[in-house]
């Protein structure tokens, strides 16, 4: 067990007032700027770093740390009780957290997504411990071809995302795949859509795509109501989660953890794939799937515990091989290289109290952070009973600061509005916006993967079947999507024959 | 009816002095400048090297230009929206950016833009850094030299973008070269060193900060740099011009306000920025992303960036490469 010194070292490091302050420190901050839509983690910790020279590099990584995963609990908090999924990786959350809110299921839904979070924080951090060497090479065999793959899974899962019928739900992941073509052509530079605004020249941001169609439609929508005599406020009910919820989430966290862990690991929207995915596994292992999208709570426990194992396994690739998994990872390597440290295959020999100090930080802040949310529930649910006439305008103010701050741009918070109005159709007309924007989220991916693989392939389409981990990932792709439908049909067909022979 | 002329009258009168007011105030802006917080505006994400670099040159200015500094992140379109906004405005010295030289020299050469940010647009104030490519190969790779690789009947190669210097420096390299080599893009240095390390792509041309670690822990092979002089970084790669291919291509980066900045405005900021880049703080972000100095002023960053354009543009001419359609 001598490996395991260090590791007990580490936590020497962590109880260091002055480590365990700024890790009480960063999570809050984190939890704060998560319920803030728009403002992330990533643009919170550049603002920051200036602040960290004068600190010390194993305090100010804490910090840094805590920030980043704080601001996954925070936002499954908009998310649930105002349908604004701040981030990709909280987008299915809205889509039962809301309808549970809606029933007066808030606290359940907010609760289990703290308690998801924390096991699926801690499962991932046990892994970081005792795996994290042996499965750090899984990011590097991931090329494009294999996201190719991956996306591709991703965006045929979309289907089952929907409540409606999946013809509307194909029908709008179509618009928000040629959405996600707005903007210079990623492998030629080439502008496409974009009408020469040179705004849209880097296409448009998930933020606000998210904000304008879930967010701002919803607000539009619930608008209409505001005429009618006032619905009686939906009773907030218990803050915690009862036993029966728990028990019924316990399959879905312990799937969204082992998902979450070995997702995160992935360069490149590792915790946004890794929340749809669980989402769409919940909704295929519930006995009653029809229950998704009014208001499952294994709907909000499975991806909630995805995301934030995804969250912390996605510093393996970035302690172990120094490759930054996202763009908070990347901002975290500017802060360890200004620090005179670079992350990288030498790190853990070379400062194993930092590595150490900073993994088994994240104990610590998870516990934290499940301290701090529990009580603060209550607090927040509150919101829920403040008039829609009062509630509405706040909640489009901070929308729009939030779209501001993405890049500055007034054009943004235009566009945005815009998409308000469209969600809003799209609500009355029965579209659902979860498809479309998990589209616009993945085409991308899908796009410059295909394309890159194309050209590695000499563009050769059976090239993909050359390598083994797409070629599973087709193979799975054509079990779970493809198989079932066909097979469905074929019996219908049967059935009909049968009829006819019958008749 | 006259209660009315005479309003409009001291109406049109206190205009005229706010006119005048407001002109005089001007006169005294420029000699008592900086008198309000002054804007450095980064064509990048926060977090990046260049984000880096002006936060630390930010916050070592303010003591010797005597104002705060404020650091503003407008990212997109490879730094032109940052350009066409700070040099759309007033040029007064409140509103200045960091630009990098690839939108200049390079991409016009790469990308077909019809209403690009010229170097007319701008007042060059101060030259900041320099940043070197270099060649990688993977560690196991069967290429051992630039030869090797050159030479090479079948070439898949990462860059880190269309109309960055990585895609220019390896269209040029291999096109000397006659290789038959194809380009894949990705997106940003990071994503590029991991297609390398999984050996998804045979070599890739990325910035010293973004290779160095992975060829110094064995996991990638450098072949050569594409600068004038090898490298103190790693003083044992060739430069790309000793193994018998002139290519030169490195990413510059530098300050600039709008046309029509005041001298003494210019200089005021010049004098400034020169101590602030002596600054320890400075230096430390330099060294830890292995980033060279480029001590240059106003009018030579302008004629640096003449010249790299004329230079990219003549060597493609010369050996008969379309660089748009190289892309293709």
């Amino acid at each position: 067990m001598d490996f395991l010194s260090p590791v007990i070292a580490g936590f020497g490091v962590v109880f260091q007032p002055e480590n365990l302050f700024y890790c009480l420190l960063g999570v809050t901050l984190g939890m704060l700027i998560g319920v803030l839509p728009g403002l992330g983690p990533a643009a919170t910790i550049a603002v920051l770093l200036p602040i960290t020279y004068n600190i010390e590099p194993t305090a100010a990584i804490i910090m840094l740390a805590g920030i980043f995963y704080g601001a996954q609990y925070g936002g499954t908090i908009t998310s649930v009780l105002l349908r604004l999924p701040g981030e990709a990786s909280s987008v299915v959350t809205a889509i039962d957290g809301h309808a549970l809110a809606r029933q007066g299921r808030a606290g359940s839904a907010l609760g289990i997504a703290a308690i998801g979070s924390f096991i699926g924080g801690t499962v991932a951090i046990i892994g970081l411990t005792f795996v994290a060497p042996l499965v750090a090479g899984f990011a590097l065999d991931f090329g494009p071809s294999e996201y190719t793959a991956l996306a591709l899974l991703g965006i045929l899962l979309i289907t089952t995302l929907g409540t409606g019928s999946p013809l509307k739900s194909i029908l709008m992941a179509t618009v928000g795949l040629l959405l996600a073509t707005i903007g210079q052509d990623p492998l030629e530079g080439v502008s496409r859509l974009t009408f020469g605004v040179d705004q849209l020249l880097d296409g448009i941001d998930f933020v606000i795509v998210a904000m304008g169609l879930f967010g701002v439609g919803e607000i539009l929508y619930n608008l209409e109501s505001l005429r009618k005599p006032a619905e009686p406020a939906a009773a907030v009910g218990s803050v915690y989660p009862s036993r029966a919820e728990l028990r019924e989430s316990k399959g879905a966290i312990t799937r969204g953890s082992v998902l979450g862990f070995l997702l995160g690991i992935l360069p490149g929207g590792g915790a946004t794939m890794s929340s749809m995915v669980a989402y769409a596994v919940e909704k295929r292992a519930s006995k009653q799937p029809e229950k998704f999208g009014k208001g499952a709570i294994q709907g909000v426990a499975g991806p909630e515990t995805a995301n934030n194992a995804a969250a912390t396994s996605s510093f393996i690739p970035l302690l172990t091989l120094g490759i930054p998994a996202n763009a908070t990872m990347a901002i975290m390597f500017g802060a360890l290289l200004i620090q005179g440290i670079t992350p990288g295959p030498a790190l853990v020999a070379e400062k194993p109290d930092l590595f150490w100090g900073v993994v088994n930080s994240m104990y610590v802040g998870n516990l934290l952070l499940l301290a701090m949310s529990m009580p603060l529930i209550g607090v927040f649910v509150r919101i829920l009973r403040v008039r829609q006439a009062i509630l509405a305008p706040l909640t489009i103010l901070v929308t729009m600061i939030g779209v501001y701050t993405v890049r500055m741009s007034v054009f943004d918070m235009f566009i945005m509005v815009g998409l308000g109005v469209v969600g809003y159709l799209m609500k009355k007309a029965g579209f659902e916006p979860g498809p479309l924007v998990l589209a616009f989220v993945l085409g991308g991916l899908l796009e410059s993967s295909f394309r890159r693989s194309m050209r590695i392939f000499g563009g050769d389409v059976t090239g993909f079947l050359t390598q083994p981990i797409t070629a599973t990932l087709l193979a799975v792709i054509v079990l779970i999507v493809v198989v079932p439908p066909v097979l469905r049909l074929s019996k219908r067909k049967r059935q009909r024959q049968e009829e006819n022979v019958a008749a | 009816m006259r209660i009315g002329v005479l309003l409009a009258a001291v109406a049109l009168a206190a205009s005229a002095c706010a006119v005048q007011g407001g002109s005089s105030d001007k006169g005294a802006a420029a000699s008592g400048y900086p008198n309000k917080p002054v804007e450095f505006t980064v064509p990048t994400d926060p977090g990046g090297s260049t984000d880096l670099l002006t936060r630390a040159l930010a916050k070592s200015i303010e003591e010797p230009l005597g104002a705060k500094a404020v650091v503003v992140n407008k990212p997109g379109a490879n730094g032109k929206i940052a350009g066409k906004d700070v040099f759309g405005s007033k040029p007064d010295g409140y509103r200045i950016a960091v630009m990098p030289q690839s939108l200049f020299a390079i991409g016009p050469l790469m990308l077909d833009d019809a209403d690009p940010v010229k170097l007319t647009d701008m007042t060059f104030i101060k030259g900041l850094a320099v940043e070197d490519y270099v060649l990688v190969v993977p560690a196991d790779s069967k290429y051992k030299t630039l030869k090797d690789l050159v030479s090479a009947s079948d070439v898949k190669y990462g860059t880190t973008g269309p109309g960055t210097g990585s895609q220019l420096s390896q269209t040029l390299l291999f096109g000397l070269g006659k290789t038959n080599a194809a380009p894949v893009p990705f997106d940003g240095g990071a994503p590029t060193v991991t297609a390398v390390l999984g050996g998804k792509v045979d070599a890739a041309s990325v910035q010293i900060a973004e290779g160095f670690k992975q060829v110094q822990a064995g996991k990638m092979r450098a072949l050569a740099v594409f600068s004038d002089k090898r490298l103190e970084a790693m003083p044992e790669v060739p430069t790309a011009k000793e193994s018998g291919y002139d290519v030169v291509v490195d990413q510059r980066r530098f300050v600039a306000g709008p046309a029509g900045l005041p001298a003494e405005v210019r200089d005021k900021l010049a004098a400034a920025i020169d101590k602030a880049i002596a600054s320890p703080e400075y230096n430390e972000i330099l060294k830890a992303n292995y980033i060279g100095r480029w001590d240059a002023n106003g009018d030579q960053v302008g004629a640096q960036l003449n010249e790299s354009l004329k230079r990219f543009e003549t060597l493609a001419k010369d050996l008969g490469i379309d660089l748009k359609a190289q892309q293709q």
